[in-house]
């Protein structure tokens, strides 16, 4: 039990984490979609090419735009992109990154089902069989080529009339598939090289800004849910104060029409608001609320927060909007800064 | 494992956004296993093949659609908002059409999954479209103008059914199935490409136009939903210390009423303590709970007035009376210093 829940908690620990999780989740889709598709060759002479290759690119394309979809960074990164600067410079170098990281993860699922697609062989044999050949194989010497053509066509479906149990169908069956996993093993291979190369080669060129950029993109991203959730407590808060305002108000009006005697006797005081009870202003409740308790001062909240963020600077004094994103490395003195406010 | 669904309950159910993603995921689910336990039973007669096939398609991501809106609580509060009388507070379109946008998208999620699943399964489609094979292109086409219509029609309409299908001499029923299937599987596929096309272009073009303008209508349509709960929670919290006073109060009654009748016996006591004796301290703090609302004309009062003229969103000590009639606003708003301070609790 324990285990699970470090499990969960590390998976939501830092938006990469949560991201590859995704990813990872996106693509055990895919596999299982995979093996439940119901493969079904057309058989017939144009169809057959469209069909295969159809399959082979319409789904990944699919989940390539799902995996887009899944992922809240894009949606992140793309407001990142639009959002006018305000008192926070734009750095083009995070937004790049982001859409990088963005791209890379979105591209593990349609590459699943590409290579499960060239590993299995279906596909390949249903595309290309009109397009084999005929000369490797002897068997069709003394056919002519419209019947060879059909013959060809029909390859992909063991069950046809025309091409049971036919040696012919066989070889090219086996030939097709055998191309078709050849490709499929090359592109694998082909991929973790890139992979490998790219992950080692990396230190290389500008570790120093690598790590800056990561460093602020993740911050960006967690900045938004900070301040979702936020949101979500000052309205909690907004409500509960606003409903208790409701019943005192009633309370008041009703002693001011006379309807009904305070209880200890005081008379009514027509224009005084009564005090909201105590535990309203207790410690949490205050705190979130102090200045932002009307709806043009959250809507006047929630506009500069799009259109005119607070500069990364946290040792800025409150209002005083200092310089934007700079690109000085994380220094020391940054760093203590930054821990006399973070409470993690 | 108790406890492992409990967590996952409670991570959902954090956030009341991720907790609907949890019952649209659920739904999908539910719509793509309804499918495979269905038995799909196609009539394999001209007129009805058609009728059947369509009613299979379109009826049932319709009652998921439905089903989708009715789990959905926010419905209730969308209507709520939509009709309640502007009162103090002004209506803002904005914020409800964010809250019906939202509803409905994540209520589209098992409709569109039963239509995939569905077409690219291709049982539907062969039943719908077998009598629109084309004969001459994949069977014996010379012996097509020999046959009345009518005929056609009435062989080409048991393709779905095997062991029915009487017409090989025509058409081979393995090749007319396999025609069928790949346009049904082409057509769902596209379908689809094209619905998350459609969804990723609304995600990511959003942010370029409306950002600001969708951030508030987020802030206040969560606010709403946030608001009736708690007002839910204090009536019910009224409601019960309502009633405990209240009986609190008949027990004193029928305690003073026996102590009256009982006057001329042993247990007659001293005038000074027939007042109504102090109630515990538990009492006092029921009473504070009532917050001033004790009979049932005031209470039916607020419940109206909750709804027919909802508060200003405007919290703070100088405020005019909430309620109108009369007690209008006193002097000018003071100007407050508008800081906006940020908090975060990082």
């Amino acid at each position: 039990m324990d285990k699970f829940r470090m499990l969960f908690q590390h998976f939501q620990s830092s938006s990469e984490s949560v991201m590859n999780g995704i990813c990872l989740l996106l693509a055990a889709v895919t596999v299982k979609l995979y093996s439940s598709f119901d493969f079904n060759c057309p058989c017939l002479a144009r169809y057959n090419a469209l069909y295969g290759l159809g399959l082979l690119l319409t789904p990944p394309l699919a989940l390539f735009l799902c995996g887009l979809l899944a992922n809240r960074q894009s949606v992140v990164m793309v407001e990142e992109w639009h959002r006018p600067s305000g008192h926070r410079r734009k750095d083009p170098g995070i937004i790049r990154y982001m859409c990088s990281s963005v791209l890379q993860r979105a591209l593990a699922a349609p590459l699943v089902w590409i290579l499960l697609a060239l590993l299995d062989g279906k596909c390949f044999v249903c595309a290309f069989s009109s397009s084999v050949d005929p000369e490797k194989f002897l068997d069709f010497a003394n056919m002519t080529p419209s019947q060879v053509q059909l013959f060809l066509a029909k390859v992909p479906c063991k069950e046809d009339e025309l091409v049971r149990d036919s040696p012919a169908r066989k070889a090219v069956s086996r030939y097709l598939r055998c191309l078709s996993q050849a490709i499929g093993w090359s592109v694998t291979l082909l991929l973790i090289i890139v992979a490998f190369l790219a992950r080692c080669l990396r230190p290389f060129f500008d570790q120093t800004v690598f790590l800056q950029r990561r460093y602020w993109s993740n911050y960006v991203d967690l900045e938004q849910k900070l301040f979702d959730e936020t949101c979500c407590e000052h309205a909690r808060d907004f409500a509960h104060r606003c409903v208790l305002h409701f019943f005192a108000s009633m309370q008041n009006e009703l002693q001011v029409r006379g309807l009904r005697r305070h209880p200890a006797g005081r008379s009514p005081e027509p224009c005084a608001v009564p005090e909201p009870p105590e535990d309203l202003d207790s410690g949490s409740g205050k705190a979130h609320l102090r200045a932002i308790s009307s709806r043009e001062q959250v809507d006047r909240l929630l506009s500069t927060w799009y259109s005119s963020k607070p500069p990364l600077d946290l040792a800025a004094s409150l209002g005083l909007w200092g310089g934007g994103l700079s690109h000085r490395a994380p220094t020391l003195a940054l760093g203590t800064r930054l821990s006399q406010h973070t409470d993690v | 494992t108790m406890d492992k669904f409990r967590m996952i309950f409670q991570f959902l159910q954090s956030n009341q956004e991720s907790f609907m993603n949890g019952i649209c995921g659920i739904m999908a689910l539910a719509s793509a296993q309804m499918y495979s336990a269905f038995d799909f039973n196609c009539p394999c007669l001209p007129g009805y093949n058609a009728a059947y096939s369509m009613g299979i398609l379109l009826a049932p991501p319709l009652v998921l659609f439905l089903l989708g809106l009715v789990m959905n609580n926010n419905v209730s509060m969308l209507a709520e908002e939509w009709k309640r009388p502007p009162g103090h507070r002004a209506k803002d379109p904005a914020v409800l059409r964010y809250m019906f946008c939202s509803m409905a998208q994540r209520a589209l999620i098992a409709p569109v999954v039963w239509v995939a699943v569905t077409l690219l399964d291709g049982k539907c489609f062969l039943c719908a479209f077998c009598t629109a094979v084309p004969v001459t292109a994949l069977g014996n086409g010379s012996l097509v103008p020999g046959l009345p219509a009518s005929e056609l029609a009435r062989l080409l309409a048991r393709l779905p059914c095997p062991e029915i299908y009487d017409g090989d001499w025509l058409l081979a029923r393995e090749v007319a199935v396999r025609y069928l299937r790949c346009i049904s599987q082409a057509l769902g596929w596209s379908f689809v490409l094209l619905t998350t096309l459609l969804a990723f272009v609304v995600r990511s073009v959003r942010p370029c136009f409306t950002q600001a303008a969708f951030l508030k209508s987020k802030y206040w349509s969560h606010y709403i939903d946030i608001e009736r709960r708690l007002f839910d929670e204090t009536c019910t919290e009224h409601a019960k210390a309502f009633a405990k006073v209240c009986i609190q109060q008949f027990f004193e009654a029928m305690n003073n009423d026996l102590e009256l009748g009982h006057a001329h016996g042993a247990m007659a006591m001293a005038p000074a303590s027939k007042a109504a004796p102090m109630p515990p301290d538990g009492g006092e703090e029921e009473r504070e709970k009532l917050r001033g609302i004790t009979d049932q004309g005031a209470m039916n009062r607020l419940l109206t007035s909750w709804h027919k003229c909802k508060p200003p969103l405007r919290l703070g000590r100088e405020e005019p009376l909430l309620m109108g009639n009369g007690w209008a606003g006193g002097g000018p708003q003071p100007l407050r210093k508008e800081v906006a301070t940020y908090f975060s609790k990082v």
